[in-house]
């Protein structure tokens, strides 16, 4: 063990965790693939995910429904249902540790210091009949063993930390007593209360109305700098990324076809599919216009067509498009598409 | 809270008073004279009949008897029958082995129901699972004094494990058998309901979140799911305690307990309105009652519900 191991694993334990990373590098999604057993057949939700996460990064992962994002951050929490998901291949190494095949009971433990998630409706994911600091409080008292009296209090902290007014007369407050930016507060505070090193946000805004929104992504905007977690944030919403994340990874049909840093996807999408999906943003000097939408719908993950699984509703489709799936490659330094016409489409 | 409660309690004056007018005017309603079979093998004489019925008020119209009778009840006095004993007095040694009775029977429903409907959800599809559906299917199909006549059969006559009948004494161990079988219907319902509850909220977005944040399958299940499944378990549970009172009826008769059921039976058989009526009204209160406390219960169970 060199002297730089045994100094991350030091400072690892000092603050509650058991991996360090190496070099900053967090998360290794490689070649993930899910499916879904059903009794209608195998709906491919993922297949063939790639990516990295480093400290203090915030990635955000932007598709429409089905396009497997959600599914990818179930993956790597490991709260997928299986049966009837089934992970054929890939890794998912958390500090290099490679989270599939840990465990269970080690991998249990991963989940809240090391890895945690924010889901999308606060008020179902919240459990109903317990007061919301009992909720915090529990996260101590169960990974770190503490009394009820001293858990309630760091879970008052908490409450405070994400700027919940009168948190310590609110801590025997049941959720169904807050507004919907409240309980996604509260949410968060369960979320980041053992500091873990990966937070995922799944949606955690699409509940909630709009100035309701620019608060909470600002919350966890400033709580990712504090802690430099690593920030996977999983949207649909393309003006909710685009203050907050460093790189955009776009997924279709449960692959991610282009992958840039925010500012370049913004002004050049380099893939069709992007392309579309901001062409189909409301602008105000459209007003009166036809709103653009990508035309056709998102495949049938049962039946994903040959070729680039986008070609059906691509302008740029050609005969190669319908026959040979275009990997994931670099169009110019930092920016990635899995397109045949990248080029064309970056440049036109 | 204590405006819910006085107001439930309020409400349960019509409901009662309705009740008993019900009962009062049904046992009115049976054809056959009360008299006939009193005096042995011939009819009564002509002025023991007269006698009677004046004594008994029987040649009142209904709303009549019905009134003297609801007088001398609000005097707290629920009469006297027809062989002379006083109902209050009947009731106060029957009523403690038929709560006996149904209160180990709701036992027998919590413990094996729970416990049945807890395995089969989180193991839904599997064995145990279909073992406990179709088990509690046929349970629930059988009428219960099938249930009752073979396992006393059974267990009692040939195999000799349990008492056949029960003494005036209904000790613990003699009630066994028939609270078993009293609550075997109620078993059944309560494993279903509890199966059902938890696999419905095993898909609760609460559960997922339970396990994301690192709990043990035991919590996520034993504390976060079954603590929501059971809410309407307990529901169930305490209403069903006065109907297992009424539904004593059958089992009391199978197994000889001296009990309200068997009480209500002969009275009714005799034509004997006053005892049936009394014992109907007090097991219609402890059914409001158990009601009342189910309501209460609930607004403990599920923080969502308030009482104001």
């Amino acid at each position: 063990m060199t002297t730089s191991e045994t100094m991350a694993r030091a400072s690892a334990k000092s603050s509650g965790h058991t991996y360090a990373p190496k070099d900053g590098l967090l998360l290794q999604v490689a070649d993930l693939h899910v499916e879904f057993h059903t009794p209608d057949g195998i709906a491919r939700a993922i297949n063939g995910v790639n990516f990295d996460l480093y400290e203090g990064q915030t990635l955000a992962i932007l598709g429409e429904s089905g396009s497997g994002k959600s599914v990818t951050a179930q993956a790597i929490m490991g709260i997928l249902d299986m049966p009837p998901a089934v992970i054929p291949h890939g890794q998912i190494r958390y500090c290099g540790e490679d989270l599939l095949t840990m465990d269970p009971e080690q991998r249990r433990r991963t989940r809240g210091p090391e890895i945690s998630m924010v889901f999308q409706d606060a008020l179902s994911s919240l459990n109903p009949v317990f007061p919301v600091g009992w909720q915090i409080a529990e996260m101590f008292r169960v990974h770190r063993g503490m009394n009820k009296s001293d858990a309630l209090e760091r879970a008052v902290k908490l409450m405070q930390r994400v700027q919940i007014p009168a948190a310590k007369e609110r801590v025997k407050a049941y959720p169904h007593q807050f507004s919907g930016g409240m309980r996604q507060r509260i949410m968060i505070a369960m979320a980041i209360a053992l500091d873990p090193a990966v937070l995922i946000a799944d949606e955690p805004t699409t509940a909630l109305d709009v100035t309701v929104q620019a608060q909470i992504m600002a919350l966890l905007q400033e709580l990712q700098e504090e802690r430099q977690m690593g920030l996977i944030l999983i949207t649909h919403d393309l003006g909710v990324v685009a203050d907050v994340a460093d790189k955009i990874a776009v997924m279709y049909a449960g692959r991610i076809v282009e992958r840039a840093d925010v500012f370049d996807l913004y002004r050049k999408p380099a893939h069709p599919y992007t392309k579309g999906l901001l062409e189909s943003i409301p602008r105000l000097d459209q007003k009166g216009q036809q709103l653009a939408a990508i035309g056709g719908l998102p495949p049938n993950l049962m039946r994903i067509p040959n070729g680039c699984a986008f070609n059906p509703r691509c302008k740029y489709a050609q005969d190669v498009c319908r026959e040979d799936r275009p990997a994931l490659l670099e169009v110019v330094p930092g920016r990635e598409s899995a397109c045949h016409f990248a080029e064309e489409v970056l440049n036109g | 809270m204590y405006k819910y409660i006085l107001r439930r309690l309020l409400q349960m004056i019509p409901v009662l008073l309705g009740s008993t007018f019900i009962i009062f005017a049904m046992v009115f309603a049976l054809p056959g004279d009360p008299t006939a079979g009193m005096c042995g093998e011939r009819p009564c004489a002509p002025a023991f009949v007269a006698k009677f019925r004046l004594e008994h008020n029987l040649d009142d119209p209904l709303p009549t008897q019905y009134a003297k009778y609801m007088v001398n009840v609000a005097q707290g006095d629920l009469g006297t029958n027809f062989r002379g004993i006083k109902v209050a007095d009947e009731l106060k040694t029957r009523y403690p082995t038929t709560a006996k009775l149904a209160g180990m029977a709701i036992i027998f429903e919590t413990i094996i129901g729970v416990f049945a409907g807890v395995l089969a959800g989180i193991r839904k599809g599997r064995f145990v699972d279909n073992l406990v559906l179709v088990s509690t299917l046929f349970v629930i199909a059988i009428p219960i004094f099938v249930i009752g006549a073979t396992l006393q059969y059974y267990l009692g006559v040939r195999w000799k494990i349990f008492p056949v009948t029960v003494s005036p004494e209904a000790t613990f161990y003699e009630l066994l058998l028939p609270a078993f079988v009293l609550g075997s219907g109620s078993i059944a319902y309560v494993a279903r309901l509890t199966r059902t509850n938890l696999v419905e909220n095993l898909r609760a977005d609460y559960v997922r979140t339970a396990v994301a944040k690192g709990l043990t399958r035991r919590r996520a299940i034993g504390l976060h799911t079954l603590r929501n499944s059971l809410i309407p378990v307990v529901t169930f549970i305490g209403a069903d305690f006065g109907g297992l009172l009424g539904g004593a009826i059958v089992t009391e008769r199978i197994f000889n307990i001296q009990g309200v059921g068997g009480y209500t039976f002969s009275s009714l058989h005799n034509h004997d309105g006053v005892a049936v009526v009394g014992t109907v009204t007090v097991l219609v209160l402890v059914f409001l009652l158990a009601n009342l406390l189910v309501d209460l219960l609930y607004g403990v169970l599920d923080p969502r519900i308030t009482h104001d």
